[in-house]
């Protein structure tokens, strides 16, 4: 059994992981001073959840609004850390694929395929080299040298999308964006993100309500539902067992 | 302190792009572009060139560069200041969507501030020529008093910056902070010599920005060396807040994610 498991891969090992919102609110310091013990609710978003994946794996997270989803991809990306447990990424680069990261909305497209490069970590190296190949894709042409804010909804988040998708990390982290820009585009970036995912070791975790995108692209579902594991195997047999228990739920 | 130094190193290059952005942005649109970053400082000097000979009758010698030394560190200090309260919330699209260490966020504001405050010293200097305050040594001592300026702001800005992120009303406390300091900083006057003594001299040490503001004249407008000892206090009391405010971040920096988004 060990000797198996050594030769499998892992990207991500994520270990009895705990997240808990203190409820803790924007207050006043008038506030602050009147309750001597401010009474701290806890909300704990995700409850001791465990779980492996293997390098080059696609895997799919379902489950219902509030279950910890995002929540979860969010403490993978590192944007904020586990109150409890732990979550190994064996020193792969990781990002978060989402929507106009660090834009300024009064800079060109291209200055800000730069900043919104190097928050995610590349180098203003890195990001000439590709620079080119990101202004083709997002399909902008001579409007990547106006100021963003000038875009318009869609012009915007094909940008985001293309920096994001063509600045590669070992583990992409997806978080409902099968929807930008139109028809064309968003099969476009949907085929694009079928090419992403598809690279041997490219490791990518989806978070998404389209049951077909899921069933199509992963080759592992993890259902949460309220911030603990239900379950986790085949798309084949977790998605038809995930319908069920929502058409149930009405 | 050694994950600070990583963490410094690590986005240095984003810093330093992102304080040029912002400064890009705040002229891009405008007709005159770059050219507001020497107006505007510009325009300050003429009004006060005004008020210093018409109201104020002159009584400090170089009357305009000494206004405008003060008025330089202090829109420095109070700029930053009032911006840190918000950084963290009016950065919302990074902090929710990628983990950068947060005093970044702060350092990029500094920055952007200090290049203005340079530009600003350049219009002083111009002024110290056409007075032709004498060339001394001790001028040289501006560069300590300014990596002085740079670390205490750094220090309190990076704990207000925590701060904001919790408390909905400190932008109003910073104000009203600021308004009070502006009059006990001694921008338009002497504060060693125009409030009585011992009152006036402890002031000028105990104020850090009254004290930043002294000790700039006294080097580069009376040739005079500035005040080692107190410097060294200073310096100290500087870094000891800044290391307080940056563990202060580490420590919250996860839960501000989850106070923006309730």
């Amino acid at each position: 059994m060990i000797a198996v498991e050594e030769k499998k891969k892992y990207a991500i090992s994520v270990k009895n992981l705990h997240i808990c919102y203190r409820n803790i609110k924007k207050t006043s310091i008038r506030k602050a001073f009147l309750k001597k013990q401010p009474k701290v609710e806890y909300f704990e978003a995700v409850k001791g959840v465990s779980f492996d994946i293997e390098q080059g794996k696609i895997v799919g997270i379902v489950g219902k609004n509030g279950s910890g989803k995002s929540t979860m991809l969010k403490a993978i990306a590192g944007i904020f850390s586990a109150d409890k447990g732990t979550i190994k990424l064996y020193d792969n680069t990781i990002s978060l694929l989402s929507i106009g990261v660090g834009f300024q909305p009064k800079l060109t497209g291209y200055e800000n395929i730069f900043l919104s490069g190097m928050l995610l970590g590349f180098s203003e190296e890195e990001i000439k080299e590709k620079v080119d190949s990101i202004i083709e894709f997002s399909e902008l042409g001579k409007a990547i040298h106006k100021p963003v804010r000038a875009y318009s909804s869609g012009m915007y988040s094909k940008l985001a999308f293309s920096i994001t998708a063509i600045l590669e990390t070992d583990i992409l982290l997806i978080d409902e964006v099968f929807s930008v820009g139109d028809i064309k585009f968003k099969e476009k970036s949907y085929n694009k993100m079928k090419e992403l995912i598809s690279k041997e070791d490219r490791t990518v975790v989806i978070v998404s309500h389209s049951m077909n995108a899921l069933k199509e692209l992963c080759n592992e579902i993890i259902w949460l539902n309220d911030g603990v594991i239900i379950d986790q195997g085949a798309p084949e047999d977790i998605i038809p067992k995930y319908e069920e228990y929502m058409r149930n739920l009405d | 302190m050694k994950r600070f130094i990583n963490d410094i190193k690590k986005y240095f290059k984003y810093t330093i792009y992102a304080a040029k952005a912002e400064l890009k942005s705040e002229v891009a649109g405008s007709y005159l572009g770059w050219m507001w970053w020497f107006l505007e400082p510009f325009c300050f000097m003429l009004i006060y060139a005004f008020l210093c000979t018409y109201i104020f009758n002159a009584k400090e010698q170089y009357m305009l560069a000494f206004v405008f030394i003060g008025n330089t560190i202090w829109t420095f200090i109070n700029k930053c200041m009032t911006a840190s309260v918000k950084t963290i919330s009016s950065n919302k699209n990074i902090v929710t969507k990628v983990y950068l260490p947060k005093f970044i966020l702060v350092i990029v504001k500094l920055l952007v501030n200090f290049f203005k405050l340079l530009i600003s010293l350049i219009i002083v200097a111009g002024i110290m020529l056409i007075y032709r305050v004498p060339i001394a040594l001790a001028m040289l001592e501006m560069v300590p008093i300014l990596i002085l300026l740079f670390i205490l702001t750094f220090g309190v800005c990076v704990i207000l910056s925590n701060y904001g992120v919790f408390f909905e009303d400190l932008v109003n406390i910073v104000n009203i902070l600021l308004k009070f300091t502006f009059y006990f900083s001694g921008i338009f006057y002497s504060v060693s010599t125009r409030i009585r003594a011992p009152y006036g001299p402890l002031l000028a040490r105990v104020n850090p920005a009254a004290f930043l503001i002294e000790q700039s004249r006294d080097v580069l407008l009376r040739g005079t060396h500035m005040s080692i000892e107190w410097f060294v206090i200073w310096l100290i009391i500087g870094l000891a807040i800044s290391a307080w405010g940056v563990r202060l971040i580490y420590k919250n920096e996860n839960d501000y994610v989850k106070v923006m988004n309730g």
